[in-house]
């Protein structure tokens, strides 16, 4: 057993002992006044009458109690609801994000902890033996076990009609897929022949790796449980083609948007789409409590509102929302905090995960032979990082709040290395005239435009996706540098789909989009987005495209770095200690960083948090991030309670 | 008469199968299709997308196949009245539509009494009474009605709603209402909200009708059988409405072949800013996501009200004005 997995398992032992003993105390006050774990007061009815089992038996033997969180944090009381505002049905999905139950999940401090899971026991990477909850039951009540598992994993993952493509990649490793074993009701193991670290990041991404389905729930619509010709009728009736069609529709554990399918969120979803406000309700058979032994969540429901992505910010202002986060800029800042007084909110202000806010991508497989050469020229990238004033980019587009820097991994990350966040960002005119003239751009035209070695005048075109001023305000500051450098640039605005076509095929020199996506990397998290892996990598979109399709598509990489790096990224892979990943991620960055694969140029943006003033357990800051974090998800939304300012 | 019906209905056909190809044809147009626009928009929100679901999605959905054929399967299932699938909302075309078709309804014939209520006395004043202050003044507030445009009133309005009236902003009803059964609170949460969509989607719709109206009932009052009906002593309301009034109807009438899909669809901007849960943004929205069955199907159904809506006008015509003949040797 490796050094992480034995802390896990320490950590997993403290856990259970720490559990052990609230089960205890639970146990001893149910059975002393049964007033101790009080029900939530909108199911006492429903309990009373005996629709509802009583707490005790909704709760798994062994819940997960939910320590408060080293911030300002309070034990919640229980009751009212939460509006808030998406601009589509299909982003109801958010509410799986934010509600982030998980088998697995990243806490606060980004550390993976069990969630759904009581444990997780893992060799080397390769042997993992999930423990479920002895008593678990999904929201309908049906009890959640490693039947479950196996439905997904026999019927689902190995059938020809619902996986017609085979295993989802982050069960693949070398393409082969794990050996898959059923201990008893509560434990499942799987196997893989070499080590799988995609493995539990995957399970606790904020659009997870579903490796379990609602089997009992799922059985009428599956050919093999309702026989193929009673499935098949079901489907026409339903208006799809065949059953698969229906059981994939069902059988939306992301999607959120089947009312009747079972889930462990701590909200289910009620309402059917299409609509213009839906609304969830507690999920009896949650199984987190607080550290009092209550049943989470404290709110009882959550509605959203669906209106247009424009109207959303005016309506935040206008008081309409209780939380929100999503379709909200920061540009909408002033206009949000004019409100806060008068619609009784706070504008809070996150910091994005992002590496870079906005970063250039060079497009080392242009079409343009001549530019394709200069693209892959690091001395050529280098100039064009040198030549950007960030500083002046801070000050004027972001009020001087944001870090000039390259496109890397945050200071928040435990892999963050200021040499990094430095690494060819100074503006430093005279310098990166000396790396042009180097290259050999040395003759000019009238306009003292550097001409390139075929005699057109240098002019660069960025490509952008036409979606924010943001990122044309960035450019246009950009070009007055760049000029000095004897480049012209001019940037070209096209539509988000148009724009990634031109990347994809080599027409667009350079593009324009944010940075890293996940800034705040552990070791134990993918270092993809480093190497040429896929095809919406802007800077190199086919040597990408050549991993994504196993070597059968795109173009191999053809200049040494980018081969180490696809060659650091496979070791990553194939490695079973944290210490050799975290050498791995270091040597990538550092490859990256130095030869400016993208040109990064201002880190730190805010991302502003409307909460309103009676809703309490929101942190006054946070990471706003996809993965690792679903948004509001690590910060468990569960644990937010609304206070009524009465002394109930 | 039944000939000349009968020669119109099977004219559409050739007309809807054109209507047809061209709309699946102009929906392709744009680069891309909807697995690709919703993959970049998950990828713009910094989401990732999962490269086996998109490869089962795009099988699932047909999109691996030649626009021929998926013009063909899209053709031949709406004879069956099936108008195939919403990638969007992952369900029959008809189900996605059908909620927002009511209240679209309402909407829309709502506003159009509104205009008729308004327009209608102001036309047939502004004729009468032409070059008073009278006429002056409403022609006026008429040309401003049609000056501003609608999405700009509509966003004036939503701020002197929220701020003054304290309304919540955009939809059709306050959020508590939304998916609750009819009651009295929540049809007047509707009227609450519904008079702003009314008066921005009518004065410009108003302004025009009652520029029409006057220069219609202008042209017949100058005519000399309102001289003779006046020279007989007819009370002047009497002249107006038995004769003068009726002729300058001929446009009302064949307005009905426009007003039919502008029950649908009708004003889709001002729809959009107010965020009215009505069919015209969600036809914007199937147009932006590439949704191209249910962006399709929407088009489809426009040019199959407006074909019915001029036939309808036409026989409504000819049945109200002897003076109108069935022409143009199809019936001679």
């Amino acid at each position: 057993m490796n050094r992480r997995a034995h802390g896990r398992a320490v950590d997993s032992i403290a856990a259970i002992v720490r559990l052990a003993a609230i089960a205890l105390l639970v146990m001893a006050g149910l059975t002393a006044t049964a007033a101790r774990a009080e029900e939530p007061p909108s199911l006492a009815a429903d309990v009373a009458a005996g629709k509802l089992p009583p707490l005790a038996e909704r709760l798994p033997r062994v819940p997960l109690v939910y320590q408060p969180p080293p911030r300002e944090w309070s034990l919640g009381r229980y009751g009212g609801e939460v509006r808030t505002l998406m601009a589509k049905d299909r982003d109801i999905r958010m509410m799986v994000v934010y509600g982030y139950s998980r088998l697995v999940g990243y806490d606060e401090q980004l550390r993976l902890v069990p969630d759904i899971l009581q444990s997780v026991d893992s060799a080397d990477s390769r042997v993992f033996t999930l423990h479920l909850r002895p008593g678990h039951r999904w929201s309908d009540g049906t009890p959640f076990t490693t039947e479950d598992f196996r439905y997904y994993w026999e019927d689902v993952a190995n059938n020809k009609e619902l996986s017609p493509f085979g295993l989802p990649q982050a069960l693949l490793v070398e393409g082969r897929g794990p050996k898959f074993e059923l201990i008893d009701a509560t434990t499942v193991r799987f196997t893989w022949q070499d080590p799988n670290p995609m493995f539990l990041p995957a399970l606790a991404g904020p659009s997870p790796l579903y490796i379990y389905r609602p089997a009992q729930y799922l059985r009428q619509f599956h050919a093999k449980y309702a026989g193929l010709e009673q499935a098949n009728a079901l489907a026409a009736a339903a208006g799809s083609r065949t059953w698969a069609g229906l059981h994939q529709k069902k059988d939306e554990q992301f999607r959120f948007d089947n009312p009747e399918l079972p889930t462990l969120e701590p909200w289910v979803n009620t309402t059917p789409l299409p609509s213009t406000r839906f609304v969830l309700v507690r999920n009896p058979y949650f199984h987190r409590v607080d550290s009092a032994g209550r049943q989470l969540p404290y709110i009882d429901r959550i509605i959203v509102g669906i209106t247009d992505d424009k109207l959303i910010p005016a309506k935040t202002g206008a008081g309409d929302v209780d939380l929100q986060v999503r379709y909200l800029r920061f540009d909408n800042y002033t206009f949000l905090k004019q409100g806060e007084k008068r619609n009784h909110y706070k504008v809070r202000l996150w910091e994005k995960a992002l590496g870079s806010q906005i970063a250039l991508y060079p497009n080392l497989n242009a079409e343009d032979a001549e530019w394709r050469k200069l693209m892959r020229d690091v001395r050529f990238r280098r100039a064009l990082s040198l030549g950007i004033n960030r500083h002046e980019v801070n000050e004027v587009v972001y009020f001087g709040l944001g870090k000039e820097s390259s496109n890397t991994v945050l200071q928040r990350s435990p892999l963050f290395r200021p040499e990094l966040r430095a690494a060819w960002t100074t503006f430093d005119l005279k310098a990166a005239n000396g790396l042009l003239d180097a290259i050999g751009l040395t003759a000019r035209d009238a306009n003292g435009l550097r001409l390139l070695p075929d005699g057109r005048p240098m002019e660069l075109v960025i490509d952008t996706s036409g979606e924010s001023t943001e990122e044309t305000d960035v450019l246009e500051l950009i070009r007055d540098s760049w000029r000095k450098l004897g480049i012209a640039m001019f940037s070209r605005p096209s539509q988000r789909e148009v724009f990634r076509k031109r990347v994809f095929s080599g027409k667009s020199v350079m593009s324009v989009w944010s940075g890293m996506s996940n800034g705040i990397p552990t070791a134990d998290m993918s270092p993809n987005e480093l190497a040429p892996t896929a095809q919406e990598q802007l800077q190199w979109p086919m040597w990408g495209q050549y991993y994504e399709q196993n070597r059968k598509g795109g173009e191999a990489p053809s200049t040494p770095d980018a081969q180490q790096l696809v060659k650091l990224f496979e070791t990553w892979r194939n490695s079973d200690s944290t210490a050799e990943r975290e050498k791995i991620w270091q040597q990538m960055l550092a490859i990256n960083a130095d030869q400016v694969y993208t040109i990064g140029i201002v880190t730190r943006a805010l991302q502003p948090v409307v909460v309103r003033n009676n809703l309490r357990n929101v942190p006054p800051e946070g990471i706003y991030s996809w993965d690792p974090g679903a948004y509001f998800g690590m910060y468990h939304p569960d644990a937010f309670w609304i206070d009524t300012g009465d002394n109930r | 008469m039944l000939q000349y019906v009968v020669k119109r209905v099977l004219l559409m056909i050739p007309t809807l199968l054109a209507i047809s190809v061209i709309v699946f044809t102009i929906i392709q147009l744009p680069p891309g299709n909807y697995l690709e626009s919703y993959i970049a928009e998950l990828q713009a929100q910094g989401e990732s997308v999962d490269p086996q679901k998109i490869a089962f999605l795009r099988e699932y959905y047909g999109l691996d196949k030649p626009l021929p054929e998926q013009y063909l399967h899209w053709a031949v299932g709406m004879l069956r009245g099936d108008f195939g699938y919403s990638f969007e909302f992952n369900m029959p075309v008809t189900k996605v539509v059908g909620d927002r078709m009511f209240l679209t309804i309402i909407v829309s014939f709502v506003t159009i009494l509104f205009t008729w209520a308004v327009a209608f006395p102001i036309g047939i004043y502004s004729a009468t009474h032409q070059y008073s202050w009278g006429d002056y003044g409403l022609s006026l507030l008429g040309f401003l009605g049609i000056a501003i445009p609608n999405f700009m009133l509509a966003l004036v309005m939503m701020y002197v709603g929220n701020v003054v009236f304290g309304t919540s902003i955009g939809g059709l009803m306050s959020q508590e209402y939304i998916g609750k059964p009819w009651s009295w609170d929540k049809i007047k949460s509707v009227l609450e909200h519904s008079w702003i969509p009314v008066v921005v989607i009518g004065t410009s719709g108003t302004a025009g009708m009652i520029r029409r109206l006057r220069a219609n009932l202008l042209d017949e009052l100058q005519k000399q059988y309102v001289v003779t009906a006046r020279a007989k002593g007819l009370p002047p309301r009497k002249v107006l409405r038995k004769y003068p009034l009726r002729m300058a109807l001929n446009f009302f009438i064949s307005d009905i072949g426009s007003l039919l899909p502008h029950i649908i669809s009708g004003a889709e901007i001002t729809a959009v800013v107010l965020s009215l849960p009505t069919t015209g943004p969600m036809l914007l929205a199937a147009l932006k996501s590439q949704d191209m069955y249910l962006a399709g199907s929407f088009l489809m159904f426009l040019a199959f009200l407006i074909v019915v809506g001029v036939l309808v006008s036409d026989l409504a015509l000819v049945a109200l004005d002897p003076r109108i003949r069935l022409q143009g040797g199809v019936v001679r």
